[in-house]
Formats: C-alpha cells, sequence, structure tokens
C-alpha cells in the first residue's frame, strides 16, 4: 500500500495456497503473477481489516470484534 | 496427496495466514488507533484462507481459457476487475513489476540465468519463470 507496510504474503506461501487448491495439477503459476496474488491477498486483509475498524469506530467501540467484521463481510467478498 | 498430508498442509498454510493476518491487522490497528480482538484476526485469517480457493479456482480457469497452463499476471489482472480501484491498483503493481525486471534483464545480459538456482529450491516445484525475481 501506499504507506510501506512491513508485514507481507510471503511468495512460498501464496504459491503453496494456490498449488494447495489448484485441481488440475498441471496448472502452474508464473514467478510474477506470485507477486502480484500477494499483493492481492495483502490488499484483501487490509481491506477487511480497514473496513471493520471503520465499523467498530462508527459503534464506538474501542476493539474491533467479530460482529463488526460480520458486518463487513458481506460488502468485502461483493468487492473481491 | 493422501487425505492425511493434505489436512496437515492445510493446517500449515492456515496457521501461516492467521500469522500474517495478525501482522497486518496490528498495523491497521496501529494506524486507526484500535485493537483487533483475537476472534476478529481468526476470522479473517480463516476468510482469507476460503477466499484463496476462490482466486485460485479463478485463476486455473483464467489461464485455461487463454489456452495456458502456467498463470501470469494478466490472469491476476482479471481476477482483479471486479472493482475499478483494485484493478488500477494491480495494474500499476505489474507495470512496477514489469519495467524491474526489464531493468534486470539488462544489468546481466550474460547467459548464466536459467535454471542456476534450480538446486537450491528443494521445496515443490512452485514458480517458474522465476530467474527475473528477485528472493526477499
Amino acid at each position: 500500500m501506499e504507506r510501506g507496510e512491513g508485514a507481507k504474503f510471503k511468495k512460498e506461501l501464496v504459491s503453496k495456497l494456490l498449488y494447495f487448491y489448484f485441481k488440475d495439477q498441471k496448472t502452474k503459476v508464473s514467478g510474477d503473477a506470485v507477486i502480484i496474488m500477494s499483493e492481492m491477498l495483502k490488499i484483501f486483509v487490509i481491506e477487511a481489516a480497514a473496513r471493520t475498524a471503520r465499523q467498530a469506530s462508527n459503534e464506538d467501540a474501542r476493539t474491533a470484534d467479530l460482529d463488526h467484521f460480520e458486518k463487513v463481510l458481506p460488502q468485502l467478498l461483493l468487492d473481491f | 496427496m493422501a487425505d492425511g498430508d493434505r489436512a496437515a498442509l492445510s493446517q500449515r498454510l492456515r496457521a501461516a495466514v492467521h500469522y500474517t493476518v495478525g501482522c497486518l491487522c496490528q498495523e491497521v490497528g496501529e494506524d486507526k488507533g484500535l485493537e483487533f480482538s483475537k476472534q476478529t484476526i481468526a476470522a479473517i485469517a480463516e476468510t482469507t484462507f476460503r477466499q484463496c480457493e476462490n482466486f485460485a479456482a479463478d485463476l486455473a480457469l483464467f489461464a485455461k481459457h487463454g489456452k495456458r497452463t502456467t498463470v501470469n499476471t494478466d490472469d491476476v489482472k482479471l481476477l482483479a476487475r471486479r472493482s475499478k480501484a483494485l484493478l488500477n491498483f494491480i495494474t500499476e503493481k505489474c507495470n512496477e513489476l514489469a519495467s524491474s525486471n526489464a531493468e534486470q534483464k539488462e544489468k546481466r545480459a550474460v547467459p548464466t540465468g536459467k535454471g542456476k538456482k534450480k538446486s537450491d529450491r528443494h521445496l515443490e516445484p512452485m514458480v517458474t519463470e522465476s530467474e527475473d525475481v528477485a528472493i526477499d
């Protein structure tokens, strides 16, 4: 993201995740695609966290709880 | 793959995703000045893990549609089609990556690249075309 955060999905993890789910054993992933997928997953998580945080602060809560996440989940899944 | 192996692998992948999600949530939490409960982090991690199944299925189909067996960056762009902002971001990242790859290729125009690093890659056949990618 724009503020250069530290944590991110490791390439190894991303490619293992994809290979874990591929139905066809012949399917492969190029190195570049893995890097971009790692960015994509990071955006997914940050988006989930940020929307949950916004929902929590809208409800004047100090901690983001499960019900805040549950409220933002449907729209999150529609956007990805 | 045997069922037991697959279950064990799924556990390990879940744990790895959970860890990364924890780090990312911490960063977002610091940014917004609130904390994420453990259950929320676990829920986001589980959602991410499940979402990967959709991503993987779509990527495989997109590649197949393009008569390829290797998923490339174009397939990932197609995956990001639903949100305009996301698509712009992903496209930008792809362009950055392409230009940095071009730079690296120019730097070492010596024909030693191919298959050089294959020996210390003891893991499963993961990345093809990985010779252009800096490993961090």
